[in-house]
């Protein structure tokens, strides 16, 4: 690629990335929504169920540092999704054609939004942390430990949306909103959330051990208690699902295209 | 590259749909360079497919386009470098303002910064919304929409214009305004437009050259002017101020055509060479000194055309197909 080219691409994508951040700022409904999940199950988990902590076996340092954990990755992932929605209507308003026909490299539109969703992840991040420190958290890991559980926090949500632009991309319509958030949700809530994996039995045991986000979660539980364990486990699953839901995304973008 | 390469070259274009018809069934067209080329069809035709396909935003299933010497299948990215397109639906954003709208587009076609604000401000002038300018486009009227989305087309200076269906919905006064500046594109900078319309006057207005398509095929083609003289030459008709004047009329207008049944109080002629003959005629009738309460030159209309080769009415043909041109004394030639 010429660096015309090149620059041509990179401000495409920041095109889009703009356009995707004006309407947040412009349109609270679309914004809300994705915080609102992850600061309801915080409140719920961390408050509510905090006495879970004192089940024999339950390790963990702080039940709201472990809770954090999973609402970091579940905000994060929930930000890529909500990306998913934003695609599907602008492929129903029209905006997704125009972007299709202005693009000369039309995967600039797919990063775009993804650069999008990154920044919209920050303003996430700044919240929900901020609301976990004020109801208690302690946090022990160092300044590089807690850059990783945010980095994992990030490659959850490039993955979750490149997932959801798939979909999106495939269906062009906001109908298709359900089978983008449906799996996410379940495979979020089939992970350990509640209590460290040592300590579910039955039917959920089995399926959170082979559940690709039980090992983001245990990569970011121990980042975030300073002792940081099976990180090559959680960056591995984590790059393999990006690279994975990339291939999904860009067919879904060749869909899109043949579909005119 | 050259303005030569300017134009558009379908051959044997095809696009059929998954458990559908062909939508465009092999069609043939060539678009020289900065010419006007009005694509005028009925609903469902196969205009927008068409246009889909030039515009690379549907691959054909059959057949080859080039647009500006580019193949549209093989080299996508590089006709959207050089082409722009406002489709049907203008695609715009309610919650962005004109200038937001340029801001983007601008950024989606890589305008280098310094270009981009000046370039945006320069097209919402010509398009006369400056005033509107940062106002939410939600609050637009539809004839706004449409100028904005014609100024969002040529953002980055395209070598091709592709406008589908631009003026339908539009008000006599945005649908002039809007062909004022098509016009002015194709005449002023070299723009090769390829215009999609099912209204018969703007074809006509409009296009150095039209092609009919119906049900996916190009039923004919050629300059409007070149399709109707093949249907038939215009008449004329007229009504004499002074009843006592009509054999005196009569007279006069066979010497410019044959008699033809007409309207009540009115005589009729084809005439034998064309519209070039209608100052004769007026001449003739001063010279005469007989004063007329009405002249009307009727033309075959494009709508003719499309029966004549289809052997059916265009949709929405009548509603456009006639404009009247005062006579000084309050009288119309309707043309």
């Amino acid at each position: 690629m010429s660096s015309a080219a090149r620059r041509a691409y990179f401000s495409s994508a920041w095109a889009v990335a703009w356009r995707y951040l004006h309407n947040l700022y412009t349109k609270p409904a679309v914004f809300v929504p994705g915080l609102i999940f992850p600061l309801f199950f915080l409140a719920a988990f961390a408050g509510g169920l905090s006495s879970v902590s004192d089940v024999p076996g339950f390790d963990y340092y702080d039940f709201t540092a472990f809770q954090f954990c999973f609402v970091l990755i579940q905000a994060s992932a929930l930000a890529g999704v909500f990306v998913g929605f934003s695609i599907a209507g602008d492929f129903e308003q029209g905006m997704g054609r125009r972007m299709m026909l202005a693009t000369s490299n039309r995967s600039a539109i797919v990063l775009g939004y993804a650069l999008g969703a990154a920044l919209r992840l920050i303003v996430v991040w700044v919240i929900i942390t901020g609301v976990s420190l004020l109801a208690g958290m302690t946090v022990r890991g160092s300044g590089l430990d807690i850059a990783g559980m945010y980095m994992l926090g990030l490659l959850a949500n490039v993955a979750a949306l490149f997932f959801s632009a798939g979909i999106a991309l495939r269906f062009r319509s906001l109908q298709a909103g359900p089978l983008m958030q449906m799996p996410v949700f379940i495979i979020l809530f089939l992970a350990p959330v509640y209590v460290p994996q040592e300590l579910l039995t039955g039917w959920i045991e089995p399926v959170a051990k082979v559940n690709p986000v039980t090992a983001l979660l245990d990569g970011a539980r121990s980042l975030l208690a300073g002792e940081p364990t099976g990180l090559l486990l959680a960056y591995g699953v984590a790059f393999s699902l990006i690279a994975v839901m990339a291939v999904w995304a860009m067919r879904g973008l060749r869909k899109a295209e043949v579909a005119g | 590259m050259s303005q030569e390469s300017n134009g558009i070259e379908v051959k044997g274009l095809v696009r059929e749909f998954k458990n559908g018809p062909r939508a465009v069934d092999g069609i043939d067209l060539t678009v020289e360079p900065g010419e006007i080329y009005g694509f005028l069809g009925p609903n469902g035709a196969g205009k927008s497919t068409t246009v889909h396909m030039l515009t690379t935003l549907l691959p054909p299933t059959a057949g080859s386009a080039k647009v500006a010497g580019l193949d549209v299948a093989t080299e996508g990215s590089k006709v959207r470098k050089v082409i722009g397109a406002a489709l049907q639906e203008a695609a715009l954003d309610p919650h962005l303002t004109a200038r937001e709208h340029m801001k983007l587009q601008t950024s989606l076609h890589g305008l280098p910064k310094e270009e981009r604000l000046k370039r945006g401000d320069e097209l919402i002038e010509r398009v006369g919304l400056s005033e509107a300018a940062d106002r939410r486009v939600g609050g637009y009227s539809g004839g706004m929409k449409r100028r904005l989305d014609l100024a969002l087309a040529l953002v980055h200076r395209p070598r091709v214009l592709f406008l589908d269906e631009p003026t339908t919905g539009l008000d006599p006064q945005s649908r002039a305004s809007l062909w004022t500046e098509v016009t002015r594109l194709s005449a002023e900078d070299g723009v090769t437009v390829f215009l999609t319309t099912q209204y018969l006057e703007e074809a006509d207005q409009l296009a150095n050259r039209v092609g009919i398509i119906d049900a996916g095929r190009i039923a004919a083609e050629g300059t409007p002017a070149a399709l109707k003289s093949e249907i038939g030459r215009p008449s004329v008709e007229v009504v004499p101020r002074d009843p006592a004047n009509r054999a005196r009329s009569q007279e006069i207008l066979d010497q410019f055509g044959t008699a033809v049944p007409a309207a009540r109080d009115a005589l009729g002629i084809r005439l034998n060479e064309g519209i070039d003959e209608l100052v004769g005629i007026v001449r003739a009738f001063d010279s005469a000194n007989i004063e007329l309460a009405s002249l009307v030159l009727n033309e075959p209309t494009l709508d003719d055309v499309f029966l004549a080769k289809t052997g059916r009415h265009l949709e929405g043909a009548g509603e456009a197909d006639s404009a009247e041109m005062p006579l000084p004394d309050g009288e119309t030639v309707n043309a």
